[in-house]
């Protein structure tokens, strides 16, 4: 089987970049800002694979570049250099090539993304179900009453009140405001989604249910995903696969299990030592 | 002729395992120059005392623990060997998928899953439909004497004998061609135990070959056609010794 998606040499550089920007930066440095210029390194040389249905975790703390990573490929943020392969049936595309238009085109069709944040991934402005409605428009469905119908079933599937559609989702709890992104992200049945820190800072029990929720949307629809967490429960239960970074770098990656029990790295040996 | 039971399908060649902790500097070493074989149908059995690093020997067939030295060849359902070792980590999921099956000391698995599911998953993963795996799922904790009425609940609360059995049914109900079993009756009662050697016998005539650690020798007496057992590992401060040692 080929992989979805083929990502190689993904670099993301703020500032004015100089010739010492990714030699002087990085673990063993222990920054990520360039000394001679000031630039900030966000991502150096991310390579990696993803096949069709599999979860892979982006793990490291808080500054290591694994947002930066997701919203390259998003097209939140572009690169400064690095290339990236969506395959989708038999079309290649290559992500970073792409005119704005054909960026728009594969986000608004083929990606989905949930954000921590949900100011970012939704529109207060509008209704729970005119969040939907507006991924759904943007897929060419025009009818009205199909419109509400499968947004009212994205609803019911990710465990949102359907008579709750016509409300704002300002006034939903976190938890919920999570699961009105995820069933607007999954509203054009993409076949890649990226989560990132989705369950980061909501209640125990009300992150349990989120999970859960995504584990069963792999199942069901075969959703290839990124995670980027910093969290090692949600790497544990949903990455088969994952990624270290620290300082933009990947410093480490294999199988999940293998990652957890007998990391190689000094970094990944002391975040796993520090879990609770 | 050659007779498919004299090849191996598994062939561990001089394996060793050390851990480098970085924190502490130091190389901790879990196994050293393993050798050993699995046939298909057959049980081998790892024995020797605690820190042989028998556990360690199952990981580094399943990559859970990147072997340090050797191989470990494994013969797959198309003919073709490849180095369990070395090959990808796509290879290993896909391995681990459809041929390869591990019975860990400990149940781990998804949290709030009913029972049934849990032991149904590995069917569930390569596409049999819900309701046949829910039925072979329920049919194996039954033989495993779990009982009815936990089949539908999470296994978070169940007694540690209970969680095992149901560990033990989701290794065995993929029936993969190679079998590692850590310790897979540690908690069980007598009874259960019983029936677990029966299953494991009908696993032998199915043509499974299992590698299996048993904290009782009555086990391996019961089981295994081969016996491998293993020495604590060289202790390497003794190979090169710390420079205090040398000022002593």
């Amino acid at each position: 089987m080929k992989p979805i998606l083929e990502v190689k040499g993904l670099t993301r550089i703020h500032g004015t970049e100089c010739p010492s920007c990714l030699d002087m930066t990085g673990p063993e440095h222990d920054t990520n800002v360039c000394p001679a210029c000031g630039s900030v390194v966000a991502a150096a040389n991310v390579s990696f694979s993803l096949q069709p249905g599999e979860i892979l975790g982006i793990m490291g703390e808080s500054g290591s570049g694994k947002s930066t990573v997701v919203k390259t490929l998003y097209f939140d943020q572009a690169p400064s250099r690095g290339s990236a392969i969506f395959r989708d049936g038999d079309q290649n595309h290559e992500l970073f090539n792409l005119n704005g238009a054909e960026q728009r085109w594969l986000r608004n069709h083929r990606f989905g993304m949930v954000y921590q944040n949900p100011n970012l991934g939704l529109n207060f402005g509008i209704s729970a179900g005119g969040n939907i409605a507006e991924r759904l428009l943007m897929n060419d469905l025009n009818h009205y009453g199909d419109i509400r119908r499968r947004a009212g079933e994205l609803l019911t599937r990710t465990d949102v009140m359907v008579s709750r559609m016509d409300e704002s989702p300002k006034q939903f709890s976190g938890g919920m405001q999570q699961r009105v992104q995820i069933a607007k992200a999954l509203a054009t049945r993409p076949p890649l989604l990226y989560l990132d820190e989705v369950t980061t800072g909501l209640d125990l029990s009300v992150q349990a249910r989120i999970l859960d929720l995504i584990l069963e949307i792999q199942h069901e629809l075969g959703t290839a995903m990124i995670v980027v967490t910093h969290d090692l429960g949600v790497i544990r239960l949903l990455a088969s696969r994952t990624l270290v970074m620290k300082y933009g770098r990947v410093i480490e990656s294999g199988l999940t299990d293998q990652i957890l029990e007998d990391p190689q790295q000094a970094y990944t040996q002391q975040l796993v030592a520090s879990t609770l | 002729m050659t007779n498919i039971s004299e090849t191996p399908i598994l062939d561990v060649q001089g394996l060793a395992k050390q851990f480098r902790l970085h924190a502490q500097d130091e190389l901790v070493p879990s196994c050293s120059d393993v050798n050993m074989r699995a046939f298909p149908g057959q049980l081998a059995a790892l024995t020797g005392p605690t820190g042989a690093g028998k556990s360690s020997v199952l990981k580094c067939i399943y990559r859970t623990y990147l072997p340090s030295e050797g191989s470990i060849h494994f013969r797959r359902a198309d003919g073709e060997v490849v180095d369990l070792a070395r090959i990808s980590e796509q290879d290993m999921l896909h391995l681990r998928l459809s041929e390869l099956g591990f019975v860990t000391q400990f149940l781990h698995c998804v949290p709030r899953r009913p029972a049934d599911e849990v032991v149904a998953e590995p069917l569930i993963l390569r596409g049999m439909a819900l309701a046949d795996a829910l039925a072979q799922a329920r049919e194996l904790l039954r033989r495993l004497n779990v009982p009815e009425r936990l089949w539908r609940l999470p296994p978070a609360t169940f007694s540690g004998g209970e969680k095992q059995r149901v560990n033990l049914a989701r290794g065995l109900i993929a029936k993969p061609r190679l079998l590692l079993l850590d310790e897979p009756t540690a908690s069980l009662d007598k009874n259960t135990t019983g029936q677990v050697i029966e299953l494991l016998r009908e696993f032998k005539q199915a043509g499974v070959a299992m590698v299996a650690i048993f904290h009782d020798p009555e086990l391996v007496t019961a089981l295994a056609d081969a016996e491998y057992r293993l020495a604590p590992p060289q202790s390497l401060s003794h190979s090169t010794p710390a420079p205090e040692a040398l000022q002593s």
